[in-house]
């Protein structure tokens, strides 16, 4: 909360009443960000901005930019905007922005102790390196045994999993476009795999690449724009509809480019 | 039937390593497990009875997303982050796989027939997210009502 003593012209409290607004934007972004739905994220602003005693708050969002017009107590109107460039998908770090924003409604913090907050969540941890592989690992050979593969196929699929994993890590830094990124992994696991299947290892090539397909399908896109939609965010729903349709596209071409230069 | 339930022992593995990608917390993997396999239940008995794909996978949809809100409620956490990694067995990746490598090699009516299959199971996955979700904003709205 802000401290009650202050005058609420003084240039001390506009500081602070803006510093509280980059804060709430900061949640909003992360939520965002993460891969959260646009009404959650409209939703958590709102309700912050009522904690922190703005009288009147309009926020808009899309999957691409946020924007945050307030009123405060002394009558002044502020805005900020965000602009999202870049989302991935951080489902526990959607979570904890949900905690802390349930924990804020119930006892609002002083603006240091949310500055705070916000830059734990930030910095918060994920799982690491060697079990986010373990997992590229474990979900192509699961794959390729649901969708009919031998044990093999999944041996040599779980291998090019490795490959696409690495092939991900590598690109991040470059930070290319998530579509040509897709399109790009898709045809070095394609060309890993057939490489592996012309090396004696697994009976199915399809068998293998469809397991590593699953790592690269855009599910959670496909999920948040629904969901978007019937939350009557249709704007947002039908961007994050065409991201998904593009990305499941640029999956199948790559794959289909490695077995047009294979032949199959 | 040995078929469905390799495919939920192996979905399910699948899941939980999509949840722990998507960086969902250690606590909730096992509702994470238990979720999907129902949904793949929901899913291998429709398949079994013959009501067809659209129908089944509408259901398996059905059965996930009514769980993770029902879920979300229970331990505080946002829906999307419980479906997304219960849903992910039925996302139709193979066919989308059948669908271009046909597609290459000119075999004209078999993309057809996985196209239209993709058509069917991405609509049917969701129509039942749409369908659960309308249904558990009426409720909630309904209560609210009643409340005040």
């Amino acid at each position: 909360m802000l401290p009650k003593n202050i005058q609420l012209e003084s240039q001390e409290y506009l500081a602070k009443e803006e510093a509280l607004l980059a804060c709430i934007l900061d949640m909003g972004e992360m939520l965002l960000k993460s891969g959260a739905e646009v009404m959650r994220v409209e939703d958590t602003i709102s309700r912050l901005c009522k904690v922190y005693n703005f009288t009147k708050y309009d926020v808009f969002t899309i999957t691409s930019s946020i924007v945050l017009t307030v009123r405060t107590l002394g009558g002044r109107t502020l805005t900020q905007t965000r602009r999202i460039k870049a989302r991935d998908t951080d489902l526990g770090r959607v979570a904890q922005v949900n905690a802390l924003s349930r924990r804020l409604c119930a006892g609002p913090l002083d603006l240091d102790a949310f500055q705070e907050a916000v830059e734990q969540l930030r910095q918060a941890q994920t799982y690491p390196v060697w079990i986010l592989r373990l997992m590229h690992i474990m979900i192509s050979a699961a794959f390729s045994l649901f969708f009919g593969g031998t044990f093999m196929d999944a041996v040599a699929g779980a291998l090019s999993g490795l490959v696409l994993y690495e092939f991900l890590r590598l690109t991040a830094p470059v930070q290319l476009n998530g579509t040509l990124q897709c399109a790009l992994a898709s045809f070095v696991t394609g060309m890993a795999a057939v490489l592996l299947y012309r090396m004696g290892l697994g009976q199915h090539p399809d068998m293998m690449i469809i397991g590593n397909i699953m790592l690269l399908i855009p599910g959670i896109a496909f999920t948040t724009s629904l969901r978007d939609i019937i939350n009557g965010d249709t704007l947002s729903g039908l961007l994050g509809l065409c991201e998904a349709i593009l990305r499941a596209l640029a999956v199948a071409s790559g794959f289909a480019v490695v077995l047009l230069l294979t032949g199959g | 039937m040995e078929k469905y339930l390799m495919q939920m022992v192996m979905g399910c593995i699948g899941a939980v390593g999509f949840a722990v990608l998507f960086n969902v917390s250690r606590d909730k993997l096992l509702y994470i497990v238990s979720a999907s396999a129902l949904s793949w239940m929901g899913y291998a008995v429709c398949m079994l009875y013959g009501t067809g794909v659209f129908w089944a996978f509408f259901c398996g949809t059905a059965v996930a997303a009514l769980i993770s809100e029902i879920l979300a409620r229970v331990v505080q956490a946002p829906v999307l982050m419980l479906l997304v990694p219960i849903l992910i067995p039925l996302i139709p990746g193979g066919d989308l796989y059948h669908m271009m490598s046909n597609l290459v090699r000119g075999n004209d009516p078999e993309v057809l027939r996985y196209g239209r299959l993709l058509l069917l199971e991405a609509g049917a996955i969701a129509l039942g997210i749409i369908c659960v979700a309308s249904f558990m904003s009426i409720l909630t709205s309904l209560r609210r009502r009643r409340h005040s």
